[in-house]
Formats: structure tokens, C-alpha cells, sequence
């Protein structure tokens, strides 16, 4: 009887064990799935709010509470109602934000897949209120273990004959491949496709437009991708794809590189050129029926292509003046003071301290 | 410097002297100097300086009281500090706790795409600290296992190829001391004095020790064809930076560095490896460093169009505008640190630097570039590499506008903000190299101002 209440909560013990491990290894897939969401939300001591609200301790905490956070009214709407972060709300919510709450600020698509969820959901479980990970210690030792497993390979067993000192080893045409995705004003690069506008409409507005604003106008600080032609000899030039950008290819390429913010390389290549499609669109340089394609894509030009110029500052004064420098009475009179910053008064504090305050009024 | 050089210096010195007489003179220490100059010269600073003591004396010494911090036994004195185990890696004191990177929030619109600023009113010598070298991010700082890192090599070569980190630990390495300044340091200034603060008008650059390989190694492995005329190299971070860069300058002085003042390079500069492009625009160091393609023509990234291209008034834009022009700023005192000792001796200190080559001269003005004097440059002279100089004189206690004024060993010498608005507008954001002025008041209170 003894043994076998002794092999129970042995049994016991291991059958922890395996959940725990489960439940770390959900937890550790919900990290990698949340950098989806850091180009807006934030986790971790003293987060600020982003272009969402701060996420610690989100999970039992009501819909819409986070201090100084400026929601939209339909949020604020349904919080009235009484809406709780958990398990079912979440999973709810995170399925399809611009469905679940119509009229939100969280212009993304959402998260399709229920496993993917579910660790996105326990992932944000464990988020303190202190925006800590208290599991984090321990991830990081299952995934060490995991690293140590993978086996090196195998020693060369011929020395390679390439280049001089032989260091380094070939790469294969898939590594290049996954690596090499830049494209050249001339097309070199241009991975095979097409997309709509009207594809891209919508691509834009789910996955761009929280940021750069519905008609590319820009939110904030973020890049104003759109109009701004005809201003680039104004006080205040407008410095966009349209107004200011000499090639598409580099629309392209970066878009297919590191957007959208925060979720890099997650758009396929039709995807690129529906996006890229509608940003001409915006730009009044293409009509709603267009569709853009790795046939046609050299055809279209920028408009500002040809006002890119060398660096010629060597030529221009004074750097083309060797003279040596004037030492002495070199102003007609007195210098004055024609401008001070402290008139403008956007300076950051630089001290922690109040009590170290500077002298300066 | 050659003996001819410095006494030439020297006769300047006296010349500077003799036009400014409360300006002390600057002890003179080298060779071209005669020993009995040098006897006289310590006679004179001795003599000058008991007579300040005297003066002191007579002015304080009735009412003073005993200084505790002698006469009373400190904490400090009695008490036993940390162990050697309390600080395994060493930090500043806690008095030094004002002396961090800082950011400008409103700049940008993201803390993951966005700048900070190196403390430059607080540093000395010619070195900045690691963890003091501001930080630009484009996608947030990538976290990366150095055995998790590749690092390839492909386009116009032999054999596409592929380095892991113990590869590039293999081959020969060298030391060289390198500043990086970002193109668009001083790039809130060109319509007028905005910031208040060296570190903020001023703080987008560093100077680092790097140990690294020669990039003509690594494509020397790979052999470039002979069609390759451009280089292409890729971050591993979020935003996968790229820059192109004339295959003649990667050939020329280019690394890829791995340690920045004996110690791994730090995650914010690009652990575990960063191209080093000496004299060139920051952006042009791709960090997290994991891929160099060799083509025949330049890509044209979104960072040398949309961006790191210099507008001008006619509306036209310079682009590739690569080499940062000579520069130089007064670090100390500035609006961070006034002066709070009031009149009488005191030290000028700052950095000069030039994307070109070594800095020859230094020259300051104490009002507002009418008059100037030649600063004294101290440490060692590297070429791309900042300089330290020093101005040492006696404050008469009135206000000054105080300016400095490089030039570098081929003659090139630092403009105006007038002369660069009359060639380039105030649009350029970019490359910025005009000559600063504080203002200091009366009160020892220093302001960013603009003058003329």
C-alpha cells in the first residue's frame, strides 16, 4: 500500500514535471509570436504606452484601464459594458481585433490560428504587473539545454581550396536565397509576382496605415509616405515616395525587408507588390485598375528620379577655399547674438536628480 | 610634429600672449624648446602663482574655519568598502550617475527607430566609454548568440561563402581607433540653435579602439570578380540595414570588428560582429553585421535615398555624400557643465575630428569668432580619429561667446553656419560640420546661441 501511494506521487510528481515543460514551452512560443505586437504595445518595467496601450499585467485586468491611454471610442464603448481580459475575451478579441471591436485603433488582422493564440494568451498570463516574466530564469535554461543538444557538424575532412588562408565554407544556393532579397533601380532582384491595388488596399490598411496613416499621411512621427509634391523648394519640404524618393525598386525593397514595424519578413512577395502598388496609388502616380508586376515594374518611374545629384561639397564654399583661416578682427565689428535655444525651450532635462539642478535659469 | 613645426607653434603662443595679456601662457614642453626658456617660463608661472596665494590669503583667511572634510574622520576613512566579489563587472561611481546617454523623445517616433546621445560635456581624453557611445537603432536592438551567427558573402565572387564567428576569430586581426559620427549629428541646428547641451547638438558620435579583420581578408577568401565594383553589407536586425559601398573603400580600410576598446563589441553597436567604415557616415557601420554581396552597381537602399541624402535649396538632393567633413565643438564647459568657479584660471576642452585624414589645428575664439587663438592638442593624433584640445586660460569674468575651429592635415577648415545655409539651404538635415557657439553669461551660465 506504502510502495504503491509511493509510485503514485511519484507519478505525480513527473506528471508536473511534463506540464510544466509544456507549459514553458507555450509560454516561450507566445514570447516569439508577441514581437509581432512590440511595434505598438509594450511590456516591461515602467512601460510606456506606444501607439497601443502597455500590456503588463494585461491578462484579469479590465478592457481598457491602462492609464493614460487614449482609446478610441468604440473601445471605450464595449469597456462600458464590462469587458475582462481572459482566456475567452482574449482569444476572442485577438482572433480578429477590427471584428471583435469595431472601430478600434488596432488596425491589425489578428491572430488566425487557435494554437498560436493560446500561447499568445500564456504568454501574456504570466506578464506581471511589473511587466516581468517570473518563468524567464527558467526559459532561459530549457532553451540553453535545447542549443546544447543540436550536434556540430561534422569536421571537414579535406581542407577547402577556396581563397587564401581557406576559412569559412561554401554557401548553398538555398542560404543565398533566403538571404540575398535586395533589388537594384534596374529590376536586378526582382522576385517573380504581381499585385492590385485593390489587393493592396487592404494589405495597407491592416497592416500600414496604424502608423503611416490611411491616405499615407503619416501618424505622429512616423514617415508620411504620400503627396508632398511640388514641396521640396518650400521652408518645409514634404519628403515622400511621390515628392522625394528616385526609385521603386527601394519602395520594394524595404517594404519586403523590414516592414511591417516590429513583424519584418512576414510578407509575401504578392503581398510586396499589391503594398507597393497602392503606395504609387497614393501617390496619384497609378490608377485604381492597376496592378503591378515583375513584367511591368521597370516601366514606372518616380517622378524626383533625376533631381539626385554627386557629392560635390568639395567644390562648394568654402571647402574649395585653401586660404588659410583670418586670426584676428576677422567680424567688422562686436559679434552679437542673433538667435538663443533657450528661446525655444525643447531641451531635455539632463538630470535625474533634482537636487542636481545646473545653474542655468 | 618636427622641431621646425613646434617652434613655430611656440612663437605663435608668444605672439597670442603678448595680444592677449590675461591670457596665461601654456607651460611649453617640447623638444624645440630651450632649457633655459623652459627655467624662466616655470620661474614665471611660480612667481604668478604665489602671488595669487598671497592675494587669497589676505582675502579669506581671517574668518576661515577648519575644513571638516580634513579635520573629522569620514566614513570612507574607517568603514570597509566592497569586496573584489561585489563588482564583477565594475560601474561608475554613484556621483557620476548623470553621465548617461540621452534622448531627444520628440525626435522620433519610436524608441526602436530612434537616436540617443553621448555625454560629451562630461568626457576627456580621446576614448568613449562603451557603454556611453550613443546608441542608433532601426529596428530595435537585435540579441544575438554569437554561435548562432553567420556570417555570408555572396554576388560577384569565386565562391559564395559563409563565416561563423570562430572562422572570422582566424584570421589576422588589427587595432585601429576610429570615430563614428552619424550623419545627421547636429542636424537639429541648421536653422538656428535648438538644443541646449554638447550632448544633444553634438552627441551623435564616439571613438572607439576596434580590433577586427581587414574586409579585404574576408573577400580576399571569397575572391571578388573582376566586375565587382560595389559592395552591399546587411544587419541581421529587424530593419536588415543596408548600405552600398565602393568595393575601393572596403578594399582600403574597412573592418569587421568584434571588440571596441578591448572588450566585445557592446549589443547596441552590433554584437557579436559591425562593419567599420573609417571617416564615412555612421549608418554606412551596418551592426549585427551577417552579409556582404559584392555587385557591379550601387542598390540604391531606402538609407542613401529617403534618407542620408542631403536636400538643397534649388530642391535638388546630394546623394552618397559618405566622407564627414571636418568638425569640431567646445565639450567643456558647455550648457551641461558652466562654469561655476567664477573668474581666474580655467581649462576649454573639446574634441575636433576630421572623415578625411588627422586634425592639424584647433583654434578658438572667446568672442564669437572675431579673434582666435590656437587651442593645444593633446593625446594621440590618429587619422579619422578624434582629437582632444585645450584651451587654458584666465576668465576675466565677463560674458563670452565661445567658438572653436578645426583643420585638418590637408588644409580643409570648419565653416560657418552662415557659409553652409549660403551654399546648402537649411534643409539638409545631413552633415552639419559648422562651428558652435556658447554663450557664457556673467553668472557662469552657458547657452546654445548663434551669432553673427
Amino acid at each position: 500500500m506504502l510502495k504503491c501511494l509511493k509510485t503514485l506521487s511519484w507519478l505525480a510528481v513527473v506528471l508536473l514535471l511534463c506540464q510544466h515543460a509544456q507549459l514553458l514551452a507555450d509560454i516561450e512560443k507566445g514570447e516569439q509570436l508577441y514581437r509581432q505586437c512590440q511595434g505598438c504595445h509594450s511590456i516591461g518595467p515602467d512601460a510606456p504606452n506606444g501607439f497601443g496601450p502597455q500590456l503588463n499585467g494585461v491578462f484579469e485586468r479590465d478592457a481598457g484601464s491602462v492609464a493614460g491611454y487614449d482609446y478610441s471610442p468604440a473601445f471605450e464603448k464595449t469597456v462600458g459594458q464590462g469587458l475582462r481580459w481572459n482566456n475567452t475575451s482574449m482569444d476572442e478579441f485577438l482572433e480578429a481585433p477590427m471584428d471583435s471591436i469595431r472601430g478600434t485603433r488596432m488596425a491589425f488582422p489578428g491572430v488566425k490560428n487557435a494554437d498560436d493564440r493560446k500561447e499568445l494568451i500564456e504568454y501574456l498570463k504570466h506578464i506581471g504587473l511589473d511587466g516581468e516574466l517570473p518563468l524567464t530564469k527558467k526559459v532561459k535554461a530549457i532553451r540553453k539545454k535545447a542549443q546544447a543538444k543540436i550536434s556540430p557538424l561534422p569536421a571537414e575532412t579535406l581542407i577547402p581550396q577556396h581563397g587564401v588562408l581557406h576559412l569559412g565554407r561554401a554557401a548553398l544556393d538555398e542560404e543565398i536565397l533566403a538571404w540575398d532579397i535586395d533589388i537594384r533601380p534596374d529590376g536586378a532582384g526582382l522576385p517573380e509576382g504581381s499585385g492590385s491595388v485593390v489587393d493592396g488596399t487592404e494589405l495597407y490598411d491592416n497592416a500600414c496605415a496604424a502608423c503611416h496613416g490611411i491616405f499615407g499621411e503619416g501618424s505622429g512621427r512616423w514617415p508620411v509616405l504620400a503627396g508632398g509634391q511640388g514641396t521640396l523648394t518650400e521652408e518645409r519640404p514634404e519628403k515622400t515616395i511621390g515628392s522625394y524618393w528616385p526609385y521603386l525598386s527601394t519602395v520594394f525593397d524595404y517594404v519586403r525587408r523590414a516592414m511591417p514595424f516590429g513583424n519584418a519578413r512576414s510578407l509575401s512577395d504578392d503581398d510586396v507588390y499589391a503594398i507597393t502598388a497602392y503606395l504609387l496609388f497614393l501617390n496619384d502616380l497609378v490608377e485604381e485598375d492597376f496592378v503591378l508586376s515583375s513584367e511591368n515594374f521597370n516601366s514606372v518611374r518616380l517622378p524626383n528620379e533625376a533631381n539626385f545629384i554627386a557629392d560635390n561639397r568639395q567644390q562648394e564654399m568654402p571647402a574649395a577655399d585653401a586660404a588659410e583661416p583670418c586670426m584676428s578682427n576677422c567680424l567688422p565689428q562686436p559679434a552679437r547674438v542673433t538667435q538663443r535655444a533657450r528661446i525655444l525651450d525643447v531641451t531635455p532635462d539632463s538630470n535625474d536628480d533634482e537636487s542636481d539642478t545646473v545653474a542655468i535659469e | 610634429m618636427d622641431g621646425g613645426k613646434v617652434s613655430e607653434k611656440t612663437a605663435n603662443h608668444k605672439t597670442v600672449n603678448r595680444d592677449n595679456g590675461g591670457h596665461n601662457s601654456q607651460t611649453p614642453h617640447s623638444a624645440g624648446v630651450s632649457r633655459r626658456k623652459l627655467v624662466k617660463s616655470a620661474l614665471t608661472l611660480g612667481i604668478s602663482g604665489a602671488a595669487g596665494l598671497t592675494g587669497l590669503k589676505a582675502a579669506a583667511q581671517p574668518d576661515r574655519q577648519p575644513d571638516p572634510l580634513i579635520t573629522d574622520i569620514q566614513d570612507w576613512n574607517r568603514y570597509l568598502g566592497d569586496g573584489v566579489d561585489a563588482r564583477p563587472y565594475g560601474h561608475p561611481s554613484p556621483f557620476e550617475k548623470n553621465i548617461v546617454r540621452r534622448d531627444v523623445a520628440w525626435l522620433t517616433a519610436d524608441s526602436k527607430s530612434s537616436v540617443n546621445f553621448t555625454p560629451l560635456h562630461a568626457l576627456d581624453g580621446i576614448i568613449t566609454p562603451n557603454g556611453l557611445c550613443f546608441e542608433r537603432h532601426h529596428g530595435g536592438i537585435a540579441e544575438i548568440d554569437p554561435a548562432s551567427h553567420r556570417l555570408m558573402i555572396n554576388g560577384l565572387v569565386d565562391t559564395p561563402l559563409v563565416f561563423t564567428m570562430e572562422d572570422i576569430l582566424r584570421f589576422p586581426r588589427e587595432n585601429r581607433m576610429y570615430f563614428l559620427e552619424c550623419a545627421a549629428n547636429t542636424g537639429m541646428e541648421w536653422r538656428g540653435a535648438q538644443l541646449n547641451g554638447c550632448q544633444y547638438t553634438h552627441g551623435m558620435i564616439h571613438n572607439v579602439m576596434y580590433t577586427g579583420v581587414p574586409l579585404k581578408y574576408l573577400l580576399a577568401e571569397a575572391g571578388v570578380k573582376t566586375s565587382g565594383k560595389w559592395l552591399l553589407p546587411e544587419g541581421a536586425d529587424p530593419s536588415h540595414m543596408t548600405r552600398s559601398i565602393p568595393l575601393e573603400k572596403g578594399l582600403e580600410d574597412c573592418l569587421v570588428a568584434f571588440k571596441m576598446n578591448g572588450e566585445a563589441l557592446r549589443p547596441e553597436q552590433g554584437y557579436p560582429m559591425r562593419l567599420v567604415v573609417p571617416g564615412w557616415e555612421g549608418t554606412m557601420w551596418v551592426k549585427w553585421l551577417r552579409r556582404i554581396e559584392v555587385g557591379d552597381k550601387p542598390w540604391h537602399q531606402r538609407e542613401e535615398t529617403s534618407k542620408y541624402t542631403d536636400l538643397l535649396e534649388d530642391g535638388t538632393a546630394r546623394r552618397f555624400t559618405w566622407e564627414m567633413d571636418v568638425k569640431s565643438v567646445i565639450t567643456n564647459p558647455s550648457p551641461q557643465a558652466p562654469i561655476t568657479h567664477g573668474r581666474g584660471q580655467m581649462v576649454a576642452t573639446g574634441l575636433a575630428w576630421s572623415g578625411h585624414g588627422k586634425i592639424k589645428r584647433v583654434d578658438v575664439s572667446v568672442d564669437g569668432g572675431r579673434n582666435w587663438q590656437h587651442a593645444r592638442l593633446d593625446g594621440p593624433s590618429y587619422s579619422k580619429s578624434v582629437h582632444r584640445f585645450y584651451y587654458d586660460f584666465a576668465w576675466d569674468g565677463h560674458p563670452m561667446m565661445l567658438q572653436s575651429r578645426a583643420i585638418d592635415e590637408f588644409g580643409r577648415v570648419q565653416p560657418t553656419k552662415d557659409q553652409l545655409r549660403a551654399a546648402r539651404g537649411v534643409n539638409s538635415i545631413y552633415h552639419n560640420n559648422s562651428i558652435q557657439t556658447w554663450l557664457v553669461g556673467k553668472d557662469g551660465s552657458i547657452e546654445n546661441v548663434e551669432v553673427s
